[in-house]
């Protein structure tokens, strides 16, 4: 449910990073979402399809979701390590939630037609 | 802010900046505002968050009932629909406040805020936010709290840390709840805690039953050390 806020955040962000006619342009938006955002790629598509019919503006734009590993980076020994099935833990087994990637919900790249 | 576009030519392919396309900046920017205004008032602000049915609003009311004489707190719950949970909480002796979220499945910051807006809160020790019952979307909202507190109810299975991890992983205090029932199901306690330090090797837990009373006085206990560290806290000017 929350993908809906979520998208309306897309179109608010674009429309004051960017001006009216330039985003008449708008071809595509990538955003760039961590693992543990919570952000299902799919939810998303079918949230963007809903709010675009409202948001008729926004209709000819195409959503692009990348999903981004989480990231570890242990203090203890300076490990940086890929998160598998939620363990919090470096390779070389030290518990850590130092993120260094993973948490991102960020409009990454903005495509517009020449 | 400046409400200055970038000037970005808007052509081809272009680069965005992390912070300003953010897609939860204005919920984390009231967020900020909210964190400030509790460290200047040392207000202790709480966000309890579970799935539907765990017990979030029977603790609420064993709280008031157990704390309210020695601690000055109120709650503000969130549901969909219905003022139902503010009234069980108010006839426990606490002043609360509905926000109902009219079909948002969570709290946003600027929710919780203008519902502090509307409460008396001088002399407030402990303001409690009892979330919308869902453990994936509340996950993603910063509210401005002090604590995340995470109830599992027995009831619901000891996998639930590593399903929804990152309710787990940004919560500080598990509460494992109807521990009264564990005698009568497949739920181990150490297996969930397990879990939870798995995904969250800082998390703390407790085990409680708002029925039997069971971890209830540990809970208070919890609350009542922080309350009294945020009292001694440097108050923060806004």
């Amino acid at each position: 449910m929350h993908e809906i806020s979520l998208v309306r955040n897309i179109f608010r962000t674009l429309e004051a990073e960017f001006e009216k006619d330039e985003l008449e342009k708008l071809s595509q938006i990538d955003l760039k979402v961590g693992l543990l955002s919570n952000v299902e790629p799919i939810l998303m598509q079918n949230a963007f399809e809903a709010v675009t019919q409202d948001e008729q503006r926004f209709q000819k734009a195409e959503l692009q979701v990348n999903v981004v590993p989480i990231i570890i980076k242990c203090e203890l020994c300076g490990d940086e390590s890929e998160v598998k099935n939620y363990s919090f833990k470096c390779s070389n087994g030290h518990p850590t939630k130092n993120i260094i990637q993973g948490e991102e919900l960020t409009i990454e790249r903005v495509h517009f037609h020449e | 802010m400046a409400a200055e576009k970038s000037n970005k030519a808007a052509r081809g392919t272009v680069q965005c900046d992390n912070s300003s396309f953010n897609l939860l900046k204005a919920n984390d920017f009231v967020a900020d505002t909210i964190r400030k205004f509790v460290a200047e008032k040392q207000i202790l602000l709480v966000n309890i968050t579970s799935s539907a049915g765990s017990g979030k609003t029977t603790l609420m009311q064993e709280t008031a009932r157990r704390l309210s004489s020695k601690i000055k707190m109120k709650v503000l719950v969130g549901d969909l629909e219905t003022e139902r949970d503010a009234d069980r909480i108010k006839q426990a002796g606490v002043e609360a406040l509905q926000i109902v979220t009219g079909g948002i499945c969570h709290l946003e910051a600027q929710m919780v805020w203008q519902a502090m807006e509307q409460i008396d809160l001088e002399g407030v020790e402990l303001l409690f936010v009892e979330n919308v019952g869902n453990l994936v979307c509340p996950s993603s909202f910063d509210l401005g709290e002090d604590f995340r507190v995470t109830l599992l109810a027995s009831t619901e299975g000891d996998d639930k840390p590593k399903k929804y991890p990152k309710m787990f992983y940004t919560s500080d205090l598990m509460l494992v709840s109807k521990a009264d029932l564990l005698p009568y199901i497949p739920f181990s306690v150490e297996a969930a805690i397990q879990d939870a330090r798995d995904v969250n090797p800082d998390i703390e837990a407790l085990q409680i039953s708002s029925t039997s009373g069971e971890g209830i006085d540990e809970w208070c206990s919890w609350l009542e050390e922080k309350v009294k560290l945020k009292k001694e806290s440097e108050s923060m000017p806004v």
